[in-house]
């Protein structure tokens, strides 16, 4: 019995949220995020709130929501042929294939049912995520240092983006 | 000009000036915005900073010509920077109004905000580049299709940031 055998995916609910605050409980959850410890309660009820418009996918294992990714689609016509998303996969099935089977459905969602013409995504170096996304191709169209304080780190910010050609 | 020119904070009732500016043919060319409804909603964001004195109205002889704001980030890991944007009535351009607008904006920045790092995000072409470039901005990327006018055209964006610390 393989991981994949038992994952699945489906449209996210609004429902889901309590998922999502159980994986960012862990500690250092907040850490590839913009938003903080005191800041996640809002910024996650945000997040599952694309949830309305089918643009959130939920990852299930054995049933069980086990990973959320989310395309935020841009409120201004000129801008509407692109998105960014937000992912994040349970500790307990990381390293498994979640995050990348999420990636592909979440580029699927965006192509076939938002005909998006590419995606973007922010992320803050070091990243668990960019090894994944250069995997798919993702290409790197900004880097600015220093842009996050953490602590007593600075991060630089990475800006990647994919084509559906 | 700059000398009859007066900057001040933004106040609420500058939204409908800006609205007026964005309006003027030609404008919205730089902006991600195609008509009233998002004008009005992207003035509101806009102008929201002007509660927290994040706003500045440049004020020719009594009426306003420009503002420029800093998105200040209310995620506290983000904090120490800062997007902001820039816009000057057509009529009033050239004539020293962003210069002004965009000093006393990084000495906002500085002083009352400390912030450490102001970026910018300006479409390919726009002429307001050079006002960026003469203030020491670096592009640090670049977005080729970032927007799609209505005929398919597509506009790039370039993205510049100021170290404010050195």
């Amino acid at each position: 019995m393989t991981f994949s055998t038992d994952f699945d995916i489906r449209f996210s609910e609004e429902a889901d949220l309590p998922w999502l605050e159980k994986w960012f409980a862990e500690e250092g959850a907040c850490d590839d995020f913009p938003f903080g410890e005191d800041e996640k309660a809002q910024a996650l009820k945000n997040w599952i709130g694309f949830s309305r418009f089918k643009a959130s996918l939920t990852g299930t294992w054995k049933g069980e929501p086990c990973a959320i990714g989310t395309l935020f689609l841009m409120p201004y016509r000129k801008v509407a042929h692109h998105a960014s998303f937000y992912l994040i996969v349970a500790p307990e099935v990381r390293n498994k294939g979640a995050g990348t089977s999420m990636v592909r459905n979440l580029l699927n969602l965006a192509k076939t049912q938002f005909r998006l013409e590419s995606i973007h995504v922010e992320l803050y170096e070091p990243s668990h995520l960019l090894p994944i996304l250069e995997k798919l191709s993702f290409k790197l169209f900004a880097r600015q240092e220093n842009f996050v304080h953490q602590n007593e780190m600075k991060r630089a910010r990475l800006l990647l983006e994919y084509f559906f050609s | 000009m700059t000398q009859d020119l007066v900057i001040r904070f933004s106040e609420e009732g500058d939204e409908k000036y800006l609205i007026e500016w964005l309006l003027e043919p030609g404008v919205l060319r730089w902006f991600p915005l195609c008509d009233v409804r998002e004008v009005e909603d992207a003035a509101r964001i806009w102008m929201s900073y002007a509660k927290v004195k994040g706003a500045l109205t440049a004020v020719y002889n009594g009426i306003p010509c420009g503002t420029a704001t800093l998105y200040i980030n209310s995620y506290k890991k983000l904090s120490h920077q800062s997007l902001f944007a820039i816009i000057v009535n057509t009529e009033s351009r050239g004539k020293g109004v962003g210069t002004k607008l965009l000093s006393e904006l990084i000495a906002l920045a500085k002083e009352r905000f400390q912030l450490e790092l102001l970026h910018l995000e300006v479409y390919d072409g726009n002429p307001a580049i050079h006002l960026y470039r003469r203030f020491g901005f670096k592009e640090y990327g670049f977005e080729r299709h970032f927007a799609k006018e209505g005929n398919g055209e597509y506009l790039g964006k370039i993205m510049m940031e100021k170290n404010l610390l050195e």
